[in-house]
């Protein structure tokens, strides 16, 4: 057992793809409208959030381009649910899999959140047609989205090898997470603007500051910087250094000791699962 | 699928002593289980377990050091009762559970059938699913294209190959599972209790490939019919309560697993 692990062979290659193949194509099978949904559903999510957050509450303030800005917050939120909702339980839902033949289990929850990362892309294309309609002007700040992107999908992916793996034997796991990340959703800038929460005075500059330590804070208003407007408030521009390296610090340690922990875990997920 | 001529020296097997390389290497394999004593299947019972001191499980030993070896070409049965382990060293041999201690080592690629429909997927269509299959046996899509007709026409699925597999009678998808795995190109072929599925005709064909098979394929066949031990095997391995109880001619196996009961 010596022997690194060739992590990209041809082997594990072959079966990613094919599995990611399968899983998008039984995505959407039944449905009427197809892979139509992957647009519709983030689409239909903004309008109750624009029509509630931006009409009916005139959250947007003095921010410019509100409702791409609403848009792009929800389409990543979607995505970093989305992403952990299916990796944590890739292991569990490919139980049938793991007990009759041996591959590396990874490859499971990677083309289990690989979904996901399509549906994102189709929904960025998404986004960038709304901000030329907005009047946003293109710029090459641009491409510093996909980097960003990046991140929080290695966060999504640390998440979900760490809790997938704890899922097999304890599926309290679904359970919690679903709670967790409902929590996480107010806390993170998405239907209000950070400057809102910086009205409260000390408190509130506190609270800003524990909020956008948190990665997903942190690629959200970073991926709106560069998208949207330089009027987004950043970790960057509100952590003071070296805390504003906090979000990439828990990106790595999480995707690190997660798959660590998950490779150890891993040679008995046939038994368990 | 037209019945290969076997040339008739090689049809006395029991003469034929095999001399080909080891390509699987079992030492002193043991493996357990642990089963939970009480329902500790969730949170609160594991937080309770440990306060309390409780472990929780109990070590259920199944194989208690194994070894054997198996040679190029060779067609190997492995019987026992119920439980006696059988399952387990295949599973253990095709590297899906993890041994406590002892060793394998295998040199060359494994194609195992241990459970029917390896990774087949009801919602995709036949075609789909073979490439499927094929993938996790580490097959691209490519090398797929080339085995595919032969699969089918083995399988004689021709007109279904588009259904969905939910739609398949039970038959006909064991027809397919198998089909694949004999005709997926891998150095050794391990296959367990397949021989009891499919319909007399169906059966009396893969018998037909099995005896085809014999001296150019490493096979490693569980089963409980003695009647293939005795037509199929070169040798042949009792498991009995974890342990290799005896080892050597089918014939000899075969009696003694028929003396188990006696």
């Amino acid at each position: 057992m010596s022997r690194i692990p060739n992590v990209l062979c041809r082997k594990n290659r072959i079966l990613l793809g094919e599995l990611i193949k399968t899983d998008f194509k039984l995505r959407y099978q039944g449905s009427v409208l197809g892979y139509l949904w992957a647009i519709l559903r983030p689409l239909l999510m903004f309008a109750i959030l624009y029509i509630v957050f931006a009409k009916l509450l005139q959250m947007g303030g003095d921010i410019p381009h509100y409702p791409v800005y609403l848009m792009t917050g929800t389409v990543l939120w979607n995505f970093f649910t989305e992403c952990t909702g299916q990796g944590i339980q890739a292991i569990v839902n490919r139980g049938d899999l793991l007990r009759k033949i041996s591959f590396p289990k990874y490859i499971v929850v990677v083309s289990a959140t690989a979904t996901a990362l399509i549906n994102l892309a189709i929904n960025l294309c998404v986004i960038v047609v709304f901000a030329l309609i907005n009047g946003v002007t293109p710029s090459w700040s641009w491409l510093l989205v996909l980097p960003l992107i990046l991140e929080l999908y290695a966060f999504a992916l640390g998440i979900s090898f760490l809790l997938g793996a704890i899922n097999v034997k304890y599926r309290d796991i679904t359970s919690i997470w679903d709670v967790l990340i409902q929590a996480l959703f107010y806390a993170v800038p998405i239907i209000y603007p950070i400057s809102m929460v910086l009205e409260r005075g000390a408190f509130g500059q506190i609270a800003a500051n524990i909020i956008l330590i948190n990665p997903i804070a942190q690629v959200i208003q970073d991926v709106r910087y560069n998208l949207i407007t330089d009027a987004t408030i950043t970790t960057w521009g509100l952590v003071e250094w070296p805390l504003c390296l906090m979000p990439l610090l828990i990106v790595f340690l999480t995707l690190v000791l997660a798959a660590l922990f998950f490779r150890r875990r891993s040679k008995r997920f046939a038994e368990e699962v | 699928m037209s019945k290969k001529s076997k040339p008739v020296e090689n049809s006395p097997k029991t003469c034929a002593k095999p001399v080909g390389k080891t390509v699987i290497k079992v030492e002193n394999l043991c493996k357990s289980f642990r089963l939970p004593t009480e329902r500790a299947a969730g949170l609160k019972q594991a937080i309770f377990n440990w306060l309390k001191g409780v472990k929780g499980y109990t070590e259920h030993e199944v194989l208690k050091g194994v070894s054997f070896e198996v040679h190029q070409g060779e067609f190997i049965g492995i019987v026992g009762r119920n439980g006696s382990g059988k399952s387990t060293l295949l599973k253990l041999l095709a590297q899906i559970y993890y041994p406590e201690s002892g060793s394998i080592t295998v040199d060359g690629t494994l194609v195992p059938f241990i459970e029917l429909g390896v990774g087949f997927n009801p919602e995709l269509t036949g075609r789909e699913n073979v490439y499927l299959n094929g993938a996790l046996l580490g097959f691209s899509h490519r090398e797929m294209d080339a085995m595919y007709d032969e699969i089918v026409r083995f399988a004689e699925l021709e007109p279904f190959m588009d259904a969905k597999l939910k739609n398949y009678s039970s038959g006909m998808q064991v027809r397919l599972a198998f089909s694949i795995a004999i005709r997926a190109r891998g150095d050794i072929l391990i296959l367990d209790e397949v021989l009891a599925v499919g319909d007399a005709e169906f059966q009396q064909k893969c018998n037909d490939y099995f005896a085809s098979l014999h001296g150019e394929q490493t096979v490693i066949l569980v089963t409980h019919s003695m009647e293939n031990v005795r037509r199929f095997c070169d040798r042949a391995i009792l498991i009995e309560d974890g342990k290799v109880m005896t080892e050597g001619d089918p014939e000899e196996v075969a009696k003694a697993y028929e003396g188990l009961w006696q």
